[in-house]
């Protein structure tokens, strides 16, 4: 089996135009944005930290990187993907024992040249092995299947918990969930389902790390601690509602540019545009995210086989997530949970990451007629 | 195409599919209601948390007002001295900045951290919280270094300097910081603020302060300002006049050598006041700087009490002074001036003997002779007349027993005693010795220095009873009017003249070449007449506190300037032989001999 296919004039044609359009928007308002974000005003004028150039670095990096995987022969992942797994668990075990304690948590292994987030992989490595998986047969889930998908889930979900980073390890069992529940599961077991879990919510409390239990009372009450963890939830949401209707201008949000508002080139990014473009860009931002789940979602329609549906779907599931958990946390409808907005916040793992996964995505849009079922 | 092979076997699952649609459409509508909400139904309200959130707002120091006497000779004024602070929202680690304070003035560290401690919790945002006062030496040495020290600043303060010190201090009283309390009552006073603690600067407070100024700041999430505007220029406090002649003052309380007591020179047509001397004094600069223990100990257990200002706030027995008033009541009862009353030197009412001054007696003696003299026995007899109610009644309308107005805090009514307040304070009925007693102003009859003098000014003015003023203003502020028409006025001066200047008169020591002066004076008894046997005890034999007080009420006139000035001694002995030479010396004063 050939690892890249270098496509012909009919699959350049077959490619999910829409989405990678999306795609570049997308990336240039997050640049555009980011711009703003990391000036700061001082009494003698206005300084750039250069957090848009390196952005514009990986958004390049990651242009490249996306067209290589999109010609990737995405068959060869399904193979890939069992070694993949067990090659990151055994990256995820070595972690505590080798690992490096960045901010009080172990996430880091330092390979001498340069360090890795084993979790990063973690979450494409399950991706791939729940859709490879479920691509045995479309048989609605039972108990059995169900509890099998849900432990390669649940391994790497302990480990990275325990590290502790509790954003990914959530992303990792949304993923799994969200796959199965695409997939099918029987209504009974789904009927059972839906009463235990909600049930299991509360206990989990107890598991949690005294601070994490702090985000979520903030997040319940903010001003039960103004000055300290509800500081975030308070400022974001001032900075977003002072943009009214039209926003206050380019360059001109006085929470951002200030420093009322933390963190506002990472995880709240968004909060800088609401501030300066207002209602007008903040919805505008939703409905160019909304189009761009949709164009996954038509690939997912079209793909020929069940492999690679699943796996886009565990990929539409992913930027789903993000898109919920970050703005959700930045209007003030979730707790605080550190993790970013595809595109628009700055990271250039996260950047690589997405653009790998828009890469997959590509790839079964332009390969989706080459193969046997 | 030959790779391309239709395939039929697989479908995405339809709930699949349809659970795909749902979340975007989910997400769809939660963030776009949540965005309308925030943006569009709160939206004002966040952006006028965001505008709070930048704006601070800063004060501007205003100088306070100076104050003058009548010929712009300064009395207070502002000079600048240096004063560390710190502004929290600028400094990084208040502990090490602390710390360099109290290496630079050589202070503990503990103190400065108390101060810093004590002055921060009522420091508003952008006040610099103030550590300690720094010398031009120490502000010299370390200029180079305080730029090193983001957040430390030198600021400068204005002091409050009395160049006059004790000569006027009860009139200028002093400033003092303001307390933590007035710091939490009154919004325009900010940390380190000085107010008005007494006398004038107490009392002219609103006028001297001024008003502060404001500046808006745009200022980022440290507090630091970017962008200064100003809302409201500063405005320094009103500079002051006083009618006070510093120089007539200074010269008066040369005059009063070791006495204690008081000296008014005043205007009778304007009320101003020229002078206002009390003595002992003390120097009201020590009220700003701060009194060391032994200078504290020294004002405070002074025998004659220094703080005390005996023109306003020290009540005495007005003794013969009195009778300028009994004989307003007399005349406005329509009494013959010129009906005679025996005196033999002593009054009897029933088994009490009431002595003249004069055991000799002063034969017969009419209202003028009676005031020329100063003979008792006449002013025993009419108050008989007259009756307790009638004089209590005239006493009160002629201004006595109520505060005169001037601009000074903490003024004493004195007492003008009637039937119930006696049936009040001793629970005994009013008798006919009261009464007697009090004709020649003593007993329970209290007044203050000031009250003779607006009194004397009334008879000279035609009747007007002038709000004593020490800011010099254009209208004088008439009170009220006494009962005694402008005649009988006229008729009580020339009295006055005549004790002043014909023979016999007890007043005689003023009499003054070229000028017209007129007087009476008063020697109020503080224990019982002594006897030795057929002798009277003498002044100076007496215990310093048994003596008597010297009054001394008089009016001096010339080419149309004319002053009333009344003296009291304080145990100084006879009104005539303790009082008189210092009001004779300030007629001098006031109407200098021409050389010839």
């Amino acid at each position: 089996m050939k690892l890249f296919n270098i496509p012909n004039k009919k699959m350049f044609l077959d490619m999910n135009w829409a989405l990678f359009i999306t795609t570049l928007v997308l990336f240039f308002i997050g640049f555009v944005n980011l711009y703003s974000a990391s000036s700061i005003r001082f009494e003698d004028g206005i300084i750039h930290t250069p957090f848009y150039e390196r952005q514009l670095i990986w958004g390049g990096v990651g242009l490249i990187i996306l067209f290589f995987v999109s010609v990737i022969n995405y068959k060869v992942l399904e193979n890939f993907s069992l070694p993949f797994y067990l090659f990151v668990l055994i990256l995820l075990i070595l972690v505590p024992v080798l690992g490096k304690t960045v901010y009080g948590a172990q996430r880091w292994l330092d390979l001498g040249f340069f360090s890795i987030q084993p979790s990063e992989f973690a979450k494409f490595s399950v991706l791939l092995m729940g859709a490879r998986y479920l691509s045995k047969d479309g048989e609605t889930l039972g108990w059995i299947r169900l509890a099998k998908l849900m432990i390669i889930g649940l391994i790497p979900f302990a480990l990275i918990a325990k590290q502790p980073d509790l954003g990914t390890a959530l992303t990792i069992l949304f993923l799994i969930g969200g796959m199965a529940l695409f997939h099918g599961i029987k209504w009974k077991v789904l009927r059972i389902c839906l009463v235990i879990i909600p049930l299991l919510i509360p206990l989990s409390w107890f598991a949690l790390h005294d601070y994490q239990q702090e985000r979520i009372k903030t997040f319940l009450d903010p001003t039960r601690d103004p000055r300290g963890a509800g500081y975030h939830i308070i400022q974001s949401q001032i900075a977003i509602g002072s943009g009214e209707l039209t926003g206050k201008g380019f360059q001109e949000g006085t929470q951002s540019q200030l420093r009322f508002l933390p963190e506002k080139h990472t995880d709240f990014a968004v909060a800088v545009l609401g501030e300066e473009w207002g209602f007008v860009g903040s919805v505008s931002l939703v409905v160019i995210f909304c189009f761009f789940l949709f164009s996954i979602y038509s690939t997912i329609c079209l793909a020929k086989d069940r492999f690679s549906s699943t796996l886009c779907a565990g990929i539409f599931f992913y930027f789903f997530w993000q898109v919920m958990v970050n703005t959700g946390m930045v209007v003030g409808l979730m707790p605080v949970v550190g993790i970013p907005l595809p595109f628009i916040s700055y990271g250039g793992t996260a950047m690589l990451v997405n653009c790998i996964f828009i890469g997959i995505v590509l790839s079964v849009s332009i390969n989706r007629f080459v193969f046997k079922a | 195409m030959p790779n391309k092979i239709e395939s039929k076997t697989y479908e995405p699952p339809r709930m699949g599919l349809f659970l795909l649609q749902f979340l975007i459409a989910l997400l769809f509508v939660v963030f776009c209601a949540r965005y309308w909400y925030l943006q569009i139904h709160r939206g004002e309200e966040f952006a006028r948390l965001a505008l709070e959130n930048k704006t601070k707002i800063a004060r501007v120091d205003a100088a306070r007002g100076e104050i003058f006497d009548v010929n712009g000779v300064p009395l207070a004024e502002n000079y600048i001295t240096f004063a560390l602070a710190i502004m929290r929202e600028d400094v990084q680690d208040v502990n090490a900045a602390l710390a360099q304070i109290s290496e630079w003035t050589n202070t503990p560290y503990e103190e400065v951290l108390n101060i810093y401690n004590k002055n921060k919790v009522y420091a508003r945002s952008f006040d610099p919280i103030i550590i300690n006062e720094v010398s031009f030496e120490t502000i010299a040495a370390i200029q180079g270094q305080v730029h090193l020290w983001p957040g430390i600043y030198v600021i400068p303060k204005a002091r409050r300097h009395y160049p006059q010190k004790d000569l006027l201090a009860h009139v200028m009283g002093y400033v003092a910081e303001a307390t933590q309390e007035e710091l939490k009552n009154d919004e325009r006073l900010s940390l380190g603020d000085i107010v008005g603690r007494q006398g004038l600067e107490y009392v002219l407070e609103d006028t001297l302060r001024g008003v502060k100024g404001m500046d808006a700041m745009e200022v980022d999430v440290f507090g630091r300002s970017l962008h200064r505007e100003i809302i409201n220029d500063s405005s320094s406090g009103q500079n002051i006049y006083l009618t006070i002649d510093i120089e007539l003052q200074k010269n008066i309380e040369q005059l009063m050598q070791d006495n204690a007591g008081s000296v008014i020179v005043m205007n009778p047509d304007t009320g101003a006041i020229d002078a206002l001397v009390t003595l002992p004094s003390y120097d009201n600069n020590l009220f700003v700087t701060g009194f060391s223990k032994k200078e504290w100990d020294a004002v405070r257990n002074h025998p004659r009490n220094p703080l005390q200002n005996r023109t306003i706030q020290s009540v005495f027995p007005p003794a013969s002074t009195w009778k300028l008033v009994m004989a307003g009541a007399l005349l406005e009862k329509g009494v013959n001036p010129k009906s005679t009353v025996h005196c033999s030197g002593v009054f009897k009412l029933g088994n009490t003997q009431f002595r003249c001054w004069s055991k000799f007696g002063h034969g017969a003696v009419d209202l003028k002779h009676s005031l020329m003299y100063s003979c008792d026995v006449y002013y025993y007899e009419k108050s008989l007349e007259l009756g307790i109610d009638y004089i209590s009644d005239f006493a009160k309308k002629c201004g006595f027993g109520r505060r005169t107005g001037i601009e000074l805090p903490h003024e004493a009514r004195g007492n003008v005693p009637d039937r119930e307040w006696k049936l009040k304070r001793f629970k005994e009925r009013w008798q006919n010795g009261d009464t007697v007693n009090m004709s020649i102003g003593q007993g329970f009859l209290l007044v203050t220095p000031i009250q003779l003098s607006v009194y004397i000014s009334s008879l000279l003015n035609g009747g007007k009873l002038l709000k004593p003023q020490l800011v010099k203003r254009v209208e004088p502020e008439i009170v009220g009017y006494t009962p005694i028409s402008p005649e009988h006025c006229k008729m009580i001066t020339d009295y006055m003249f005549a004790t002043a200047n014909e023979p016999r008169g007890t007043a005689r020591v003023i009499k003054t070449d070229g000028v017209i002066t007129g007087g009476k004076t008063g020697t109020a008894q503080v224990v019982k007449i002594k006897m030795q046997g057929d002798r009277r005890v003498k002044n100076y034999e007496m215990d310093f506190k048994q003596r008597d007080h010297a009054w001394f009420g008089a009016y001096a006139e010339k080419d149309g300037r004319r002053y009333v000035i009344v003296t009291m001694l304080e145990h100084g002995g006879g009104g005539s032989s303790a009082a008189g030479p210092v009001v004779r010396d300030i007629i001098k004063l006031l109407f200098p001999p021409e050389n010839k």
